[in-house]
């Protein structure tokens, strides 16, 4: 008899990821727009900027190759490493 | 021994109580207390078993009283060939201990009168005869004795009404007393019931592999796959050992980068991903190329399906409702997995198409949308045929939206394309036609959900439905009779390929 069933889950546990510091202003802060491609998100992403914009944020725009697969690992180096904050848009 | 026979605190197959009264109704009642684990009462259900029948129709019941849960009871009894009524009893086994079991099996004969008259421990044939004969006498009727038939004795095992309370309750399982709830209750399922993956079972899908072995990570949520993983997704989706090598692959050709089954699994799309089987495995496996192909009735096809989707599910986190977020959904994402019928085909298989050998065993990945029906039995050209089939999926992902990227699959079931054989038609030769066929002028697309494509061109141009034929897929499947095709719509916007790969031959 049985004492125990095999799992088909991956049972291993992961240490949640902590959320970045949420800044106090934008102001002077450097926010990067992320364009996942989806249709009129960019849209979304103009109005965002406009809003940014005049709160004293610095923007910049950069884009998923495809909306239904994660962004490289490039793509992810580039933002962290250049942003302060970033910003996806999802619409359709 | 004249005691008299204690009442009896026991669950039956049909509503109404069991009780001693009812059982010696007819004269005397046989008493046959036994478990699961023991040996020596499967010896003794066997032996007695085929003549309860008849011991019930000459005035002695027989009951065999077991030491399990009723489901568990009613499928040994039945393996078992065990004849007569079946009633079970939970630990602490108060039936067993107000009778003084303490080692199955333990036979009583009941008379009229409600008294023990005799008590058999274990397996003894010439006493179990005796038992018979005094019954007989009490029924006034004769009675068939057990054969003689080695072994003539054999010891009983412990009761669990012998054992410690506690330790019979732990041994009963969990706190329901079922395992397929149980499963429910972790988690494990696609809302079906499923075969929970004891170790035993698990080691059997495996054979000789090592458990360990990973197939790298299933998104969404990035569990790994390992060989026992999948083991386990096939044991709850009900495959036999014998499919395993079908599953591994289809989970190799899923988790190939290519097919991006990230997308696809967490999509607001209804698509879920099709399996087709090529090559000599079919046979092995008696996998439906058939008649019904597409619908319930095979194991292999289903199960094999299905434990794709539930490594998807489970294994992957890609579950409905969580990080799956299909609208819609489709039946398909249960499981999704058909042969095709090279055999019928007048055409190269789908794996020769796409470069293996005719004699290779190959599964096919292809993310799919549920199956539209394309009735045609009256067609009288193959031009004609084509063209019906085409234009079936016109309306494919949105009435308007043209050209489509990605594949969409068409199952020609075999009267169909025995018209294409007639003919001469090549499978190039349909999937051109059909590609050249479907066309509309861009003026009439540009209403509602349409494509830039379609915006940006003239609008007497006509746009095709597909972007290129090599976008339309070719199986020839489904039974002989019937003049009934199929059209599978794509999963779009996903950047994905076709992922083909070999099943591994032991």
């Amino acid at each position: 008899m049985s004492l125990a069933y095999v799992s088909p889950f991956d049972e291993r546990v992961r240490a949640p990821e902590p959320l970045a510091p949420r800044p106090a202003s934008l102001n002077g802060l450097h926010i990067t727009l992320l364009d996942i491609t989806k249709n009129r998100g960019a849209e979304f992403l103009d109005r965002i900027e406009t809003l940014l914009l005049a709160r004293g944020a610095a923007t910049s725009r950069v884009a998923k190759e495809i909306f239904s697969k994660p962004a490289a690992l490039d793509l992810i180096d580039e933002v962290a490493r250049h942003s302060h904050a970033v910003v996806q848009a999802l619409a359709d | 021994m004249t005691a008299q026979a204690p009442e009896l605190a026991v669950t039956g197959i049909d509503q109404e109580p069991v009780t001693v009264r009812g059982l010696i109704a007819g004269g005397a009642a046989l008493l046959l207390f036994v478990n699961e684990d023991c040996p020596t009462s499967a010896l003794a259900m066997r032996n007695l078993g085929p003549l309860c029948l008849g011991l019930e129709h000459a005035g002695l019941s027989c009951t065999a009283v077991f030491e399990d849960r009723l489901e568990v009871a009613i499928r040994v009894a039945r393996r078992c060939g065990w004849t007569g009524r079946v009633v079970s009893q939970s630990a602490p086994y108060a039936t067993s201990r107000a009778y003084g079991v303490v080692s199955v099996p333990t036979a009583f004969l009941v008379s009229r009168g409600g008294q023990i008259a005799t008590r058999v421990t274990g397996w003894d044939q010439p006493a179990l005869a005796g038992l018979i004969q005094e019954a007989s006498a009490m029924t006034g009727r004769p009675l068939t004795a057990p054969p003689a038939t080695e072994p003539l004795r054999k010891p009983g095992c412990s009761s669990k009404a012998a054992i410690d309370p506690e330790l019979a309750a732990a041994m009963e399982g969990n706190s329901n007393g079922d395992e397929l709830e149980e499963m429910f209750e972790r988690g494990w399922t696609d809302g079906l019931p499923v075969i929970p993956p004891t170790p035993e079972r698990v080691e059997k899908m495996l054979g000789n592999r090592d458990g360990a072995t990973s197939l790298g990570v299933v998104p969404p949520a990035m569990g790994e796959a390992t060989l026992a993983r999948l083991a386990a997704c096939a044991v709850l989706a009900g495959c036999r050992p014998e499919y395993f090598p079908v599953v591994v692959a289809a989970a190799r050709a899923a988790l190939d980068p290519r097919f991006n089954l990230h997308g696809q699994a967490v999509t607001t799309q209804p698509a879920g991903q099709l399996i087709v089987v090529n090559g000599p495995v079919r046979h092995d496996l008696n996998l439906n190329s058939g008649m019904g192909v597409l619908g319930p009735g095979n194991r292999a096809n289903l199960t094999i399906g299905r434990a794709l989707r539930l490594l998807v599910s489970l294994t992957g986190g890609g579950m409905p409702g969580t990080l799956d977020r299909s609208t819609l959904g489709q039946m398909g994402k249960i499981g999704f997995c058909v042969a095709e019928d090279e055999e019928g085909s007048p055409w190269e298989p789908l794996h020769v198409e796409r470069g293996f050998a005719a004699t290779q065993s190959v599964v096919t990945l292809i993310g799919a949308d549920a199956p539209l029906s394309i009735s045609d039995h009256r067609s009288r050209s193959p031009e004609d045929l084509a063209y019906v089939l085409g234009w079936a999926a016109a309306t494919q992902w949105s009435t308007n939206w043209w050209p489509l990227h990605e594949p969409s699959v068409f199952i020609i079931c075999p009267e169909h394309a025995q018209m294409f054989r007639a003919h001469g038609w090549t499978k190039q030769r349909l999937r051109e036609f059909m590609f050249d066929a479907v066309t509309k002028p861009a003026g009439e697309l540009r209403r509602g959900e349409t494509t830039p494509f379609v915006h940006a061109a003239d609008p007497a141009a006509h746009i095709r439905k597909w972007s290129s034929a090599e976008a339309i897929v070719l199986l020839v499947a489904g039974g002989e009779a019937g003049r009934y095709s199929a059209v599978l719509g794509p999963c779009t916007g996903m950047g994905y390929q076709i992922v083909s790969a070999e099943v591994e031959s032991r």
